[in-house]
């Protein structure tokens, strides 16, 4: 009878602490959506590399009694690396090291474009502003229009932890559908005759203006705008690896490896701050529509702004290169050059697109920059 | 900073907006100033007027016309050099338009040999 009594007791204390004790239906509707997201990413090949381990990750977030963020473990570790953004910075390293800013520095006008794209960041902090949110929270919810996932992590865990999950999800579904969102708008905004705009080849850029930009880029930046020196100093690290020629095994780890391994970490530990309660939320879904309004706004301030370049210069820009100022580097480039293509077979713009597509990554960052001196 | 500046959303994405675009056009004239110091760009502002230079001299010279083989009509010469064109080659570098020989065992055996070298 003891014995008994004794296994009865057991098991109820197995059944007390196990998962399915505490499980929520918020907690089955998460792992839903993380398999929604799994599938996206496996089966849809949207965002893979991010969308996969951000969707495994909030899985693992909705599994109650785990401790995750208790006790000092691998999964804490993780959140310190997004909680002390330390992994957007080590992201930048490897995106500086893959970037190739020969195209902005052979035709430095293209910052403008990169600059005007930024507009959907701010028109989306106003909605979110209208919409209720507090100041902070709008500046981080607006980042999701840079199109720049590093940097919207990064601001946001600096002034809205709460929304982290949200917008980083909002941020990656996006630039995945970059493809589906932009050309309509670019299409909307622009004549035949301006997408025809054939651009003239572009000068030959030396190895000293390409040792020379980071290091003055980083020291410019930097000084102005220090919450975003490590961002900012790390992307042009890496880049300086990559031009400098003789740091070719800091390159091939900083834009293989190490992003390798620092992308795992920061796209698990996204996923890992999407829980039920902090995601199941009416303000998840004003975040993912405010997202949209963000990306298609940068897009079209962009192409507006391309427009105007091209009037300026006697039709020498054409106006489809503008869109690519949302970052999403090479996706909106490829866009352009998409678009460029089905209006005139043979108009390669891919080149002259990624100008405002680097532009993008440092107006985002600049943006985000701003952002967190007035509002931090 | 522990307070924000100000509330009003308008005035916040003004500031910014002009903060960002400030900073890039900054970066835009160290870029300008990078190319303007650059030390080993005079050497490709010498060789640009050398390598101008010879461009008119061809101009004078009369070219002979590319050898076109009886029977090829003179549209399609026109469609095979308005092609060359589009990929940077002048009238003048194209030296004769015939038709290629059909002989199989030779294009098999170069076919052949391509494949080889590519793989």
């Amino acid at each position: 009878m003891e014995l008994l009594n004794a296994f009865v007791v057991s098991l109820q204390a197995v059944w007390a602490n196990s998962g399915f004790a505490s499980f929520t239906m918020g907690n089955g509707i998460m792992i839903l959506v993380g398999l929604v997201l799994l599938y996206m990413a496996i089966a849809k090949e949207f965002e893979p590399l991010l969308l996969g381990p951000i969707a495994f990750g909030c899985i693992l977030a909705n599994f109650p009694n785990t401790g995750f963020l208790d006790e000092m473990g691998v999964m804490m570790a993780i959140n310190f690396g997004i909680k002390f953004e330390i992994f957007p910075p080590l992201i930048f390293l490897g995106i500086g090291a893959m970037t190739d800013f020969g195209p902005l520095l052979a035709r430095p006008s293209t910052l403008l474009l990169g600059a005007a794209a930024q507009i959907g960041v701010f028109i989306a902090l106003v909605g979110a502003m209208l919409l209720g949110f507090t100041e902070k929270q709008a500046g981080a919810i607006g980042i999701i229009g840079g199109a720049d996932g590093p940097t919207a992590i990064y601001l946001s865990s600096v002034l809205a932890p709460e929304l982290l999950g949200a917008i980083a999800v909002a941020a990656y579904s996006y630039m995945s559908l970059v493809p589906l969102i932009q050309p309509p708008v670019m299409k909307l905004l622009t004549t035949q005759k301006e997408r025809e705009v054939v651009m003239e080849q572009l000068r030959t850029v030396t190895r000293f203006e390409r040792i020379c930009f980071p290091i003055v880029a980083a020291i410019l930046i930097s000084l102005l705008l220090p919450p975003i020196a490590s961002l900012l100093g790390m992307l042009m690290l890496g880049n300086l690896f990559r031009e400098s020629g003789v740091m070719d095994r800091l390159s091939d780890t900083a834009q293989n490896s190490l992003c390798n391994i620092v992308t795992i970490f920061l796209a698990t530990g996204t996923g890992m701050t999407m829980s039920a309660d902090k995601f199941l939320t009416a303000q998840t879904l004003e975040i993912i529509f405010l997202g949209l309004v963000a990306f298609i706004f940068g897009t079209a301030g962009g192409v507006l702004f391309g427009k105007i370049m091209c009037r300026v210069s006697g039709w020498k820009v054409n106006p489809l290169i503008g869109s690519a100022g949302v970052s999403a580097v090479p996706m909106a480039a490829r866009v352009s050059q998409v678009v460029g293509m089905k209006a005139k077979p043979g108009n390669y713009l891919l080149m002259h697109a990624m100008g405002p597509n680097v532009a993008g990554v440092i107006g985002t960052a600049v943006a985000a920059g701003t952002m967190l001196a007035m509002m931090k | 900073m522990s307070q924000p500046v100000t509330t009003n959303p308008f005035i916040i994405m003004l500031i910014n907006m002009t903060v960002v675009f400030a900073v890039l056009i900054a970066l835009g004239f160290v870029i300008n100033l990078i190319h303007y110091l650059d030390p080993t760009k005079p050497k490709a502002a010498k060789e640009e007027p050398k390598a101008e230079a010879p461009a008119p001299a061809p101009a004078p010279v009369a070219e002979p016309e590319p050898e076109v083989v009886d029977g090829v009509p003179q549209e399609v010469v026109a469609v095979i050099a308005a092609a060359l064109m589009s990929y940077g080659y002048g009238p003048q570098q194209i030296r004769a338009v015939r038709p290629i020989e059909r002989n199989s065992w030779k294009n098999s055996g170069r076919t052949f040999g391509v494949t080889q070298t590519v793989d």
